[in-house]
């Protein structure tokens, strides 16, 4: 993820970089394709108790039991039912996977690291601004970067358990 | 220094052996100093160390060979009766080990530092030229021992000159090894006498007999087996052949699976048994170091150290029983002196054992000492703040024992550097839950105290109850399960807002799973619940749940670091439908419900 918060202002130094891109509410964001190890379908989803309202549970994903997120609650997004398009985006969040769940998710895209423009000083929607990585502004669309590492800051980790309780 | 080593298979084989036959050393110096006429003993040490400094030869490691060339020469001349074994000589040489043992380390972390050896070496050489005979000849009685080489070495600079003359009644205190000199050799030397356990023991590799591994070969065979019966199935199903007797067939086939696989599952665990005596065998010594810097006369006696259990576990018990053997030594035992005016024996017994009990293994700490006083016990509890005067009034002694065990206790009122420095039963406790065992005092004032730690033969798979909780499926250990039964809901009871039942001649509290872990209910009410009553302990307590499922044998799987904190959870398991079942912690529910509902303290 690092690479792609690097604002690099000379068009000659851009790399090219690869997004996941996904919905939620309308709205499309990125995350960095090599943080993401798989994309699921919703399986059953294990209730833990006592955990923050953003933890939606636990799955397993092939003898591994591993934590799901939803990305709705945690970016304070209206809650919607989940159905067909919704998938679990697994990835790598300091060294251990994580599930997120998003309302669809669309493509792989390639972008130059110039493309990358730093967030909007005023956020709209609720997204803290320190998730944002930077915006992508093409023609037809807008799309949000989200370093998801640090949606879950070493401070926030710790507090993972026992907020609710 | 960059380890110039190439052939790393012999650079493993090397650490393997040299710290096979170091953690052998030790225990057979310890055995030596109380039997310095066993000459078998003595040859059996010099031969070890003569390898260890042959390997390091071959291999250059130079720091390696200065030093155990220099302790074979004083072993060497023991060994022609040159000189006589003492405890001086015995500190030089078990330091003179420490600190082979340091070098190994470094070797197996890949690097060599340069590390000032003239102090050790100059204390071994008076033994080597024997300057130094005399002193030993005039050795204190162990009562009063002279101060250990080790202290001086600890604090001073690691020039301190030989400690050749006969030492005076120096107070001994300044042995703590926190505060040694900066100088990293002799700081690292004294910790090396407690810590040593995590820095020697190397878990990278397992020695397994041949004959597990063939049985294992076997069993793997037979898997092999049947997975190509399942292909055949397979096929026949797809091809609609054979369909009329498919179902009693599949049914054969997974009953043979079902023990093929359990038996696979027991090999398996065998090949990971490991004897406790992996950890027992460090005690001889610290118990040694212990009790000649408290000044106290101890004979330690160490029963069943063949009994086996998990690696893991094994890796894991180390450092609680550490702490419990350093507090049974510091408090519980007395001085000599007190323990004849006390009509005891002048020296004090410390048993460590361990046994097996079904599935769990049983270790225990006993010691003849003094015992814990239960009233002055409950007075610091008080004074501390930890309890208040009634809810001491209603304990039991039992109870006020477990007191120690509250985070922020130590009776000792002066903390030496033994015990007391801040890690407390507590710790010990937390550690042992960890594990998914128990600990339980039994002491009597005068007479000793018993610790007793029970747990589990492994962390893998365990023994588990499956019940629901409206739709929800949890899993109880059945370690901690006591009983089942089921009650017609109008005989619960409340007291105190506490919701209880009459179980037999006692009250039992009990605790809704469905209100602690939050399940939404579809509000139905069948009249009717089951309890599963667990105990921890000599606590007791009724989970409320929907339904029994039955008992199943479950693999323990973590929830990994973000959710691993979840209260009274201890960790998942995936059922045979692919879903995920929670695991739930009896002692963190026990906890819960204590903190949350006082009212059922004396329960």
């Amino acid at each position: 993820m690092a690479t792609a918060v690097n604002f690099k202002t000379e068009e000659s130094k851009a790399e090219l970089i690869q997004l996941v891109s996904f919905n939620l509410e309308q709205e499309e964001y990125g995350v960095y394709v090599l943080k993401v190890r798989e994309i699921i379908r919703m399986p059953n989803v294990t209730r833990v108790p006592n955990t923050p309202y953003y933890v939606e549970g636990v799955i397993n994903l092939r003898g591994k039991v591993i934590p799901i997120i939803s990305l709705r609650k945690k970016l304070s997004l209206p809650d919607a039912e989940n159905d067909k398009h919704t998938r679990i985006i697994v990835m790598d969040v300091d060294g251990e996977l994580m599930g997120f769940i998003v309302d669809s998710v669309s493509e792989v895209i390639r972008i130059s690291s110039s493309e990358i423009q730093p967030p909007p000083a005023v956020v709209n929607g609720g997204i803290e601004q320190e998730y944002l990585s930077g915006v992508i502004n093409r023609a037809d669309r807008l799309l949000v970067l989200l370093d998801l590492e640090r949606v879950f800051s070493g401070a926030e980790r710790g507090s993972l358990v026992g907020a609710s309780l | 220094m960059e380890l110039l080593c190439e052939d790393q298979e012999l650079l493993e084989g090397f650490l393997a052996e040299t710290t096979e036959l170091l953690e052998k050393m030790d225990d057979d110096l310890v055995a030596l100093e109380k039997a310095p006429d066993d000459m078998e003993l003595l040859n059996g040490i010099f031969r070890s160390i003569h390898t260890v400094k042959g390997a390091s030869s071959f291999l250059g490691f130079e720091l390696l060979v200065q030093i155990t060339h220099k302790t074979e020469d004083v072993l060497n001349r023991l060994r022609k009766d040159e000189l006589k074994v003492t405890p001086e000589i015995m500190d030089v040489i078990l330091e003179a080990c420490d600190t082979v043992k340091l070098l190994v380390n470094d070797i197996r972390n890949g690097e060599i530092v340069e590390r000032e050896l003239d102090w050790i070496i100059d204390k071994l050489l008076p033994y080597i030229s024997g300057t130094a005979q005399e002193a030993p000849v005039l050795a204190a009685p162990p009562a009063e021992p002279p101060p250990p080489p080790v202290d001086g070495s600890g604090d001073a600079a690691p020039s301190t000159s030989p400690d050749a003359d006969p030492p005076m009644l120096i107070d001994e205190k300044p042995a703590a090894p926190g505060k040694a000199a900066p100088s990293a050799s002799a700081a690292a030397a004294p910790k090396g006498a407690a810590g040593r356990g995590e820095d020697i023991s190397d878990n990278t590799t397992v020695r397994i007999d041949v004959k597990r591994l063939d049985d294992l070969m076997n069993q793997v065979g037979e898997m092999v087996l049947e997975r190509n019966r399942i292909l055949q199935m397979n096929i026949d199903y797809q091809s609609r052949e054979n369909m009329t007797s498919f179902g009693e067939e599949f049914g054969k086939l997974a009953k043979r699976i079902d023990f093929v696989t359990s038996e696979l599952q027991m090999q398996v665990l065998k090949i990971r048994m490991i004897p406790v005596e992996k950890v027992f065998k460090k005690f001889p010594r610290i118990v040694r170091n212990l009790s000649r810097d408290l000044g106290k006369e101890v004979e330690l006696e160490i029963i069943g150290e063949e009994t086996e259990l998990d690696r893991s576990v094994v890796d894991e018990i180390g450092d609680p029983l550490i702490h419990l053997i350093r507090n049974a030594l510091d408090h519980g035992l007395e001085l000599p002196e007190d323990r004849v005016a006390a009509g005891k024996p002048r020296t004090g017994k410390v048993v460590l054992s361990a046994t097996h009990e079904g599935n769990q293994i049983i270790i225990s700490i006993r010691d003849d000492g003094r015992g814990i006083d239960p009233d002055k016990l409950a007075r610091k509890a008080i004074e501390k703040g930890l309890v208040s005067e009634e809810q001491v009034a209603a304990m039991s002694h039992k109870e006020i024992l477990d007191l120690i065990f509250l985070p922020g206790f130590s009776t000792k009122e002066k903390a030496t550097d033994l015990s007391g420095r801040g890690v407390g039963m507590d710790v010990v406790r937390t550690n042992i839950r960890k594990l998914n065992g128990i600990i339980e005092i039994r002491s009597e004032a005068g007479s000793g105290s018993e610790f007793t730690l029970k747990l589990p033969l492994t962390l893998a798979i365990i023994q588990s109850l499956l019940v629901e909780v409206e739709s929800e499926v949890y899993s109880v250990p059945l370690a901690a399960v006591l009983e089942t039964i089921k009650v017609e809901n109008s005989t619960f009871h409340q007291i105190a807002g506490q919701e209880v039942l009459k179980l037999r001649e006692t009250v039992l509290p009990l605790l809704r799973l469905q209100r602690i872990f939050g399940v939404g209910g579809n509000g139905e009410e069948s009249g009717h619940s089951y309890i599963v009553v667990i105990g921890v302990a000599e606590k007791r307590m009724g989970l409320v749940v929907t339904r029994l499922l039955g008992q199943q044998e479950v693999a323990i799987k973590s929830l990994g670091k973000y959710l691993a904190k979840a209260p009274g959870i201890a960790g998942s398991t995936i059922l045979g439908d692919g879903r995920v079942a929670l695991i739930v912690d009896p002692a963190g529910l026990m906890e819960m419900d204590a903190s949350g509902t006082p009212g059922s303290w004396a329960a």
